[in-house]
This record gives C-alpha cells, sequence and structure tokens, in this order.
C-alpha cells in the first residue's frame, strides 16, 4: 500500500520567497517574507481504481459533492412532501389519499429533513468539504479516511430515515421537534416504529457530522498555508467554521435527547413520560419531566438555526464582495459578528418553549438574550449593503440571489424581533406568522444563498458556466414565488390560523382565509417546479455550458488559483501556495486589475493602496 | 505533521506523575469519607463538590497536560463550558419549579 | 505539551501568547499535533454529552415528588457480614485512578522513547480498566438481581435506575472503548510502530508517540467523567 502515497517533499518548505533573517541578523525584514512551514506537506492516499476514486474516496472534494447530491436528493424529497401539504391546505381533499395522519407525518418529516438532512448537510458537509481545503490552501481535510466514513454514516442516517416510510405506522407524525409525551404515545402516527427509525437516524447522523466536524475545525486551525492568518481567512471559511463549533457542541443535546426518547419508547423509561391517564387507565410511565425534553431540544435547536444561517452569512458576504468588485465592508467587524451570533446562541433557546409552561422568570432573561442578537445581526446586514454602495455591481444571476437574500432575510430578522418577546410572541405562538418567520429567515434566506453559491461555483467544480439566462428565469420565478408564499401567511398568522392543522373546516374567522390559502399553495406549486430549471441547467451545463477557463469571476481568493480547474486531488500540484493578503483585494486604487490574488506579493503592488491584512 | 521526530520530546519529571496520582487517592479518600462519616446539607455538598473539582482540576491540569499547554488551547477547551454553566443554573431553577407545581397543583390544590 | 521550536516564531508567554498564536498563520496551536487537536475537541464535544446526561438527570431528580433512593444504602456491599456503604464504587475509584495514573506515566515513557516502559504501563491501563469494566458488570448484575431495572425500581423513584444504567452505561460503553483502543495499542507499541513510524492502518500519517498522548488524552477523560458520576451518583 505504501507506494500509493506520495512521500514528503521536503523542498516545499524552502520555496524561493523564504528569505530567513527577521531582524536576526540585523537585516531589515523583506516584505515579502513568510515564515516557512510549520508543518510538513501532508501525505495522500491516491485511490487508483474506480470505487477508491468516486465512492469510498478520501479526497474531500468528492466528498463534498457527494454530500452534495445526496443533501439535494432529501430535500427533493421535502420538496414533494411539502407540495401534497399545500395541496391540503389550499384544496382540502384533492389529494383522495391524504387522511390527517399522513399530513402530521409529512409536516414532520418536510421538516426534519429541511434542517437537518438538506440544509445543515448541505452548508457544512456539501460546501465545507469542498471549500475548507481549497480556500485555507490545504492539500485536503487533515483526517481524510475519518472525512469519508462521515459521509456515509450520513448515507446510513439517510437510508435509516426513509426506511420510515415503509415500516407499519409509517413515519413519525409528531412535528419535527417530537415532542414527548405524544412523540410515542399511541394515537400519534408512527408512535411505533416510526420514531424509534427517526431517533436512530439522528443518533447517526450526529456521530457521522462529529467526524467531519473534527475536519473542518482541525483544517481551519492547523493546517493552513503559509501566511494564511485567522483574519486572511474569507468570510466563507468564518461561516462554516463558526457553524461547525457550533454544531460540534449543540449536537450532544439531540444526541442524548435522542437516546433517551428511544430508552423512552423501547425500555418503557419515564425520563419524559409524566403520569398519563388515558381512557380512566393510569398508564405505565410516570414521573418524567416533558420539558427537559424541550430544553435539551432547544438547546441543541436554536444553534441549529444558526448552523444553518452562519454559513449562509459567510457565502453571501463573499459573493456580493466578488460581485460588487469592492472589500466587504468591516471584515473584522463581519468576524467578529459571526462568532458574537455563535456565542450567543447558545444562551437563548428557550424562547422557542415561551408558552410551555417553564419557570415564568425564564421569558425575561431569554427574551434580553435574544434581543441582543439582532445587534450582530444587524451589523452584518449594514454590512453587506455598505459593501453593494458605489460597487460595480455586476447584476448577474449571482448577485441578484444574494440580493435576494438580503431582502428575505431582513424580512424573516424583523419578524424574528416581534417573536423574541414574549408578550407578543404568546399570541402569535403556534399560528401561520410563525411559520412565515422561520421559512423567511431560515428557509428562503439560507437556500437563496445556496442558489447563489450553486451558480458562483458551478464553474470551479465542473469546469463550465451555467446559462445565465435559464438562471435569471429560475431566481425570478424562486424570489417572486416565495414570497407569494409566505407574506400572505404573516397576514393568516395575525387573523389566528393556528400551524399544523390537518384542515380549517369551517370555522368562521378562518373562512376568510381560504383564498389566501388556494393563492400560497398555487404559489408553492410554481416555486417547487422552477427549482428544476437548475437541475436541467446543470445537466445541460455539464455537457454544454460555456467553458469556465481559469477564474471567470476574477475572484481572489484561493479556490480559483489552482494549477488545474477543477482542482485535482490534493489541489495545488507540486507547491503549496503562499498568501501575502486578505481576499478581499478588489478594486485597489493604482492596481493594474481590479483584483488582486491572495498570493500576489507586496513587491508586486508596490505602488498601490491596499489594505494592510 | 507526520514526520517523525527523531529526538525525544522533553518530558516532565516522574514526581510530578507520583504526586498528583497521590493527591487523587488522598481526595478521593475524603470524597469516600464524607459518605462514611454521614455529613448531611450544605457541609456535604459543598465537601462533595469542592472535592469533584480539586480532583477534576488535578486531572485535567496534571494528567491531561493542560496546565504545560498554551492559553490558546487552554481557553478554547474552558470557555465553552460557560454555556454548560448556564444551562446548569437555569435546569436548577426549572426542577425547583417544576416540583413546586407539581407539589401545588396535585397535593395542595387537590385538597 | 513542552514548548516546540518552530523556525522564525517567537513564543510569547500567557495571554499577549494567546493572541499571538492566534493572530499568526498556518496553526493557532502551536506545534499541537493534529490528531491531538482533534482529540481535545471530540472531547469538548463529549463533555457536552455528559453534561447533557447529568443535567438531565439534575433535572429529574429534582422535580420528582417521590422519594430519591438512598446511594450510600443502595450501593452499599456486604463485607465480612457488615454493609459497608459504597465499597464497591471506592473500589472501582481506586482502579480507575491507578490505571489512570499508569497511563500518565505511559506517556511520559513514551516520549522518551522508552518503548518496553511504555508498553508494559499501556498494559497495565488496560488491565485496570478491564477490571474496572468487569466490576461494573457485578454491580449491574447485583442490582438487577435486587430488582432495579431501567422502568422501576424497589427503593423509590423510578427514574433513578432509569438514569443510573443509561449513565454508568454510557461511561462504561467508553470505558470498554478505551481498553480495546489500549490492548490495540499496547501492540503498536511492543511491535515497534511509534519508533520506526509505521502508517497506521486507516491513515496515512505516520506513527509517533504522540499517539500515545492522544489515546491518554482520552482515558484520563474517562477517568474524569467518572470523577462527575462518583460525585453526583453515587455521594450526592
Amino acid at each position: 500500500m505504501s507506494e500509493d502515497f506520495n512521500d514528503n517533499k521536503t523542498i516545499q518548505a524552502q520555496s524561493s520567497e523564504t528569505i530567513s533573517g527577521e531582524g536576526v541578523r540585523g537585516v531589515a525584514p523583506d516584505k515579502d517574507y513568510v515564515r516557512p512551514a510549520e508543518v510538513a506537506d501532508q501525505d495522500l492516499y491516491h485511490g487508483h481504481s474506480f470505487i477508491t476514486k468516486w465512492i469510498f474516496c478520501q479526497d474531500a472534494k468528492v466528498i463534498g459533492v457527494q454530500y452534495f447530491l445526496l443533501a439535494t436528493f432529501t430535500g427533493i424529497i421535502g420538496l414533494i412532501l411539502s407540495w401534497l401539504m399545500r395541496l391540503q391546505l389550499g384544496f382540502p381533499g384533492a389529494a383522495g389519499f391524504m387522511t390527517a395522519e399522513h399530513y402530521y407525518q409529512f409536516v414532520t418529516m418536510h421538516g426534519m429533513i429541511m434542517v437537518v438532512y438538506f440544509l445543515t448537510a448541505l452548508f457544512l458537509g456539501g460546501f465545507g468539504n469542498y471549500l475548507i481545503p481549497l480556500m485555507v490552501g490545504a492539500r485536503d481535510m487533515v483526517f481524510p479516511y475519518v472525512n469519508m466514513v462521515s459521509f456515509w454514516m450520513f448515507f446510513v442516517a439517510v437510508g435509516v430515515l426513509l426506511a420510515s416510510f415503509f415500516v407499519p405506522g409509517g413515519p413519525t407524525g409528531s412535528g419535527w421537534t417530537l415532542y414527548p409525551p405524544q412523540a410515542i404515545l399511541e394515537g400519534t402516527p408512527g408512535s411505533g416504529m416510526g420514531i424509534i427509525l427517526m431517533c436512530v437516524s439522528l443518533i447517526l447522523f450526529v456521530a457521522g457530522f462529529t467526524m467531519g466536524g473534527l475536519n473542518y475545525l482541525i483544517t481551519v486551525l492547523q493546517a493552513r498555508t503559509r501566511g494564511m492568518t485567522l483574519m486572511r481567512m474569507p468570510l466563507t471559511v468564518w461561516g462554516i467554521f463558526t457553524a461547525t463549533v457550533l454544531a460540534m457542541l449543540a449536537f450532544p443535546a439531540l444526541l442524548v435527547s435522542a437516546l433517551m426518547m428511544t430508552l423512552d419508547k423501547v425500555l418503557a423509561t419515564s425520563f419524559f413520560m409524566p403520569t398519563i391517564l388515558k381512557a380512566g387507565e393510569v398508564l405505565e410511565y410516570g414521573g418524567g419531566t416533558p420539558i427537559l425534553f424541550q430544553h435539551l431540544f432547544w438547546f441543541f435547536g436554536h444553534p441549529e438555526v444558526y448552523i444553518v444561517a452562519l454559513p449562509a452569512f459567510g457565502i453571501v458576504s463573499d459573493l456580493i464582495s466578488v460581485h460588487s468588485r469592492k472589500n466587504i465592508f468591516g471584515y473584522r467587524m463581519m468576524v467578529w459578528a459571526i462568532v458574537i451570533i455563535g456565542a450567543l446562541s447558545f444562551f437563548v433557546w428557550a424562547h422557542h418553549m415561551y408558552v410551555s409552561g417553564m419557570h415564568p422568570w425564564f421569558g425575561f432573561f431569554f427574551a434580553t438574550t435574544t434581543l441582543i442578537i439582532a445587534v450582530p445581526t444587524a451589523m452584518k446586514v449594514y454590512n453587506w449593503i455598505l459593501t453593494l454602495w458605489k460597487g460595480n455591481i455586476r447584476l448577474n444571476t449571482v448577485m441578484l440571489w444574494c440580493l435576494g437574500f438580503i431582502v428575505t432575510f431582513v424580512n424573516g430578522g424583523i419578524t424574528g424581533i416581534f417573536l423574541g418577546n414574549v408578550t407578543v410572541d404568546v399570541p402569535l405562538s403556534d399560528t401561520y406568522f410563525v411559520v412565515a418567520h422561520f421559512h423567511m429567515v431560515m428557509g428562503i434566506a439560507p437556500l437563496m444563498v445556496i442558489m447563489g453559491a450553486v451558480y458562483h461555483w458551478f464553474p470551479l467544480v465542473a469546469g463550465r458556466m451555467l446559462s445565465e439566462k435559464l438562471g435569471k428565469l429560475h431566481f425570478w420565478i424562486t424570489f417572486l414565488g416565495a414570497y407569494s408564499i409566505y407574506f400572505p401567511m404573516h397576514y393568516l398568522g395575525f387573523i389566528g390560523v393556528p400551524r399544523r392543522y390537518f384542515e380549517m373546516y369551517n370555522s368562521p374567522y378562518i373562512t376568510s382565509a381560504v383564498g389566501v390559502n388556494e393563492f400560497i399553495s398555487m404559489a408553492a406549486f410554481l416555486v417547487g417546479a422552477a427549482q428544476f430549471i437548475l437541475i436541467y441547467n446543470i445537466i445541460v451545463s455539464l455537457r454544454m455550458g460555456k467553458p469556465a477557463g481559469k477564474n471567470p469571476w476574477q475572484a481572489n481568493s484561493l479556490e480559483w488559483l489552482t494549477p488545474t480547474v477543477p482542482p485535482e486531488h490534493g489541489n495545488w500540484g507540486d507547491k503549496l501556495p503562499v498568501i501575502h493578503r486578505w481576499p478581499y483585494d478588489y478594486s485597489v486604487p493604482g492596481a493594474k486589475d481590479d483584483f488582486i490574488p491572495q498570493t500576489t506579493p507586496p513587491s508586486e503592488v508596490a505602488g498601490t493602496e491596499v489594505e494592510k491584512t | 505533521m507526520s514526520e517523525i521526530k527523531k529526538e525525544q520530546t522533553t518530558t516532565h519529571k516522574i514526581g510530578i506523575y507520583l504526586w498528583i496520582w497521590g493527591l487523587l487517592f488522598v481526595l478521593s479518600f475524603f470524597s469516600y469519607m464524607v459518605d462514611w462519616y454521614q455529613f448531611q446539607g450544605l457541609l456535604r455538598w459543598s465537601l462533595i463538590l469542592l472535592f469533584m473539582f480539586l480532583k477534576a482540576g488535578l486531572i485535567m491540569a496534571f494528567f491531561m497536560h493542560l496546565f504545560w499547554e498554551r492559553y490558546a488551547l487552554v481557553n478554547v477547551l474552558l470557555w465553552p463550558m460557560t454555556a454548560i454553566a448556564c444551562f446548569v443554573g437555569l435546569m436548577v431553577a426549572e426542577g425547583k419549579y417544576t416540583l413546586f407545581s407539581r407539589l401545588f397543583y396535585f397535593f395542595v390544590g387537590g385538597q | 505539551m513542552s514548548e516546540p521550536k518552530i523556525e522564525g516564531y517567537k513564543f510569547k508567554p500567557g495571554y499577549s501568547g494567546m493572541a499571538a498564536d492566534t493572530a499568526s498563520d498556518q496553526t493557532m496551536f502551536k506545534g499541537v499535533h493534529w490528531g491531538k487537536a482533534m482529540m481535545w475537541i471530540f472531547l469538548l464535544s463529549d463533555t457536552f454529552i455528559f453534561s447533557c446526561f447529568l443535567i438531565s438527570y439534575m433535572k429529574g431528580r429534582g422535580s420528582t415528588p417521590e422519594e430519591w433512593p438512598n446511594p450510600s444504602e443502595v450501593f452499599a456491599l456486604n463485607a465480612f457480614g457488615v454493609p459497608v456503604p459504597l465499597l464497591l464504587i471506592a473500589i472501582m475509584t481506586f482502579v480507575l485512578i491507578t490505571s489512570s495514573g499508569t497511563m500518565a506515566l505511559a506517556v511520559k515513557y513514551g516520549y522518551e522513547r522508552n518503548r518496553k516502559m511504555c508498553g508494559w504501563l499501556i498494559l497495565a491501563t488496560a488491565l485496570g480498566g478491564l477490571t474496572f469494566v468487569g466490576m461494573q458488570a457485578f454491580e449491574w448484575s447485583k442490582l438487577i438481581h435486587e430488582g432495579v431495572r431501567p422502568w422501576e425500581n424497589p427503593f423509590g423513584a423510578p427514574q433513578f435506575g432509569s438514569f443510573f444504567f443509561m449513565i454508568t452505561g454510557f461511561h462504561g460503553t467508553h470505558v470498554s472503548i478505551g481498553v480495546i483502543f489500549l490492548f490495540i495499542y499496547a501492540y503498536k507499541t511492543f511491535a515497534g510502530h511509534y519508533d520506526e513510524g509505521k502508517r497506521g492502518w486507516f491513515t496515512s500519517m505516520k506513527g509517533d508517540y504522540v499517539e500515545i498522548e492522544i489515546l491518554g488524552l482520552y482515558w484520563h477523560f474517562v477517568d474524569l467523567v467518572w470523577v462527575f458520576i462518583f460525585a453526583f451518583f453515587y455521594l450526592w
């Protein structure tokens, strides 16, 4: 096996720029000097067969694409489930097979799939794997084998999750929050095998994700290339990195709650199960506290929101900067905002539980911490807008998605401020206002960023451009359609339409909502269908797209500076890149191009007003 | 990272490990004695916590070498514990409230 | 553990050193092996798992109106006809701390490239861990024999058994995994994999005695968790 490794090329540590003499012998420090490598170059295992190259592959880029494809596949299942739900809500009875039980199961699976198996896996597993090693100038993740196992654990977790559709009783129908006691009691759909498979799948997901997450963290912290300081990393890496930190600390709570729930179901323990009277009989359970589950779940669940949001923040910052040809406004502030949002997210979880019957004093504490988060978040929004301000904006598909993100995110964020206040939240709890809020802020907004990122990085992955025409069509239908779906939902919430109801029947105050519901459903069908434009676009462009060439967007960051496009295993050929600046030197006065790649040494841009980073 | 360091890494004297080892035994013995003499109330809990944190601190600081690590690593490892501390504090309050409402509504209110 | 030498980088002490390390390029934890950094972060994550378990236990115990069984009676063991409270637990603690000490010494001798000594100490650690698991199995079977079940027990609140089996079971799983790895590493040490830098089975990294320290971190962590379980479960 040893011939599969390329042995250390120790020459790399002593490249031509290395001029030792930092004040040691009284020599003036050369301004192009970068410290030699601390760590010897990584040995990589190069696969030779089809299986080791494309299936059980240790290359982070292939693993990233695998994550992306599998997450997209589960996401499409989630999309189809949402169609079925909207069909029932807009046109009750139109789908003949749909019973109330089915409806609850679809709600549950849609929520869980979209939050955990689609968005988390896509951002951290997909974009994280592909971009982190490239952007920090590493050859691969630090533990490629563990990284590979991570993906296959995710694969098994998805398999177990989807298997629950085919067991007796079907998947669990207790809502994506899986609140006990109802999640495991008879009468809730899927309270048999469904909930067990859901818990097992979540445990597998957490175990797999921990393996991947350790890789992302150590790659960022310990495997950066020469000259790459933390404050010279693209914000994409910062966003994914911080989200991974959150995941490593928040998923344990999910693991514990899933494990305890499984024990409650399988061994009839009573961790979460209080004494329950059912049809006049006391059940075997007794003495547990259901509210403990809610605390554990949301101790995971709230950071989870930022696990989805922070990578989106990071990626959108880079996209906006590249496509408005300006440095990101307040880079350091953006980094600190990401870190502070991440840290605060562990102190706000019970704002999801204002109506749960928890300790009444908690409302004050959690409302305060929740509203503090608005400060760094608002800071980020201002900085995005100020980056656009007087920029040389290219209004291409990528930029359109970014603008769409800012609008939807501001919208969803502001309704979040409503819901963060206890007095406003109590009447709005469990109405469509909440549905509108979280779909806006952590559904549509991150999705806009994913779309933008796909249009931005597809040329890197495939070497060909996506069609701009189809892209713009895709954007406008999605953006206007998504607004048509979620904006009226705020109104539905205000008039008191409760969420998770299978049918509104003939409640007098809800009959006025019939027309709105029909409209929302039509829009949902359209938006869902529009996503297949992207799939068509990708399939066609893979073969017939315009060849991208090197660095089609004139970007600065490292992923575009590999010797071959798309990058090969090992990323950098014989010689690792050396970094001299941050990735945001766009439109620098005095420079010959409007961008200065990160590898450009200071002596080459001597007469220009570059930022000191 | 994968190069072999032929020279040996500097290590600490064996005495420090033996000292810590001994201290751990003594502290475990003390915490056992807390139960043996059946101290109750605040004294028991504060002694248990004191010996627990001392033992945990010694293991982390010397056996796990955290005392000799650079602050960058130490701080990264210890700051997240504030989230746990917050969680613990709130759950103490929550547990008391749950017990209160159970006693109040099921026993007091039931009569 | 000791300060490494890095060309072109000047180490500063304390918090100014932390600022300098964090602001520097390439690595944040200077001189820390990738695997060691990974183990530390993993242990941080694992700490959150055990914290969540113990917090749940605290919340469950704190809010049950039923009487919680008195641990010093439940876990008492008859020695020569006299019930001694927590006797078995005291011995288990003793064994685990002993194995932790041998592990610490194994790390030390590993770094001094004393292959034999290191190997024997790892083996001693593994045997200590095995003894611990064995005694835990004895404790479990004794309690099960007395009628303690995850869903009920004759002494009081049913949650007692639930939390006891879950938390000690999870800890015992950690110990068992540790024992397996200790045996593997003892073999690798005696076979000289760390002296000649042989590549591992699932990694392209070359073997080094730092792997003993990484395993040691895990083993000390298991001991650390036991300190908390001992305090909160058996003494409280």
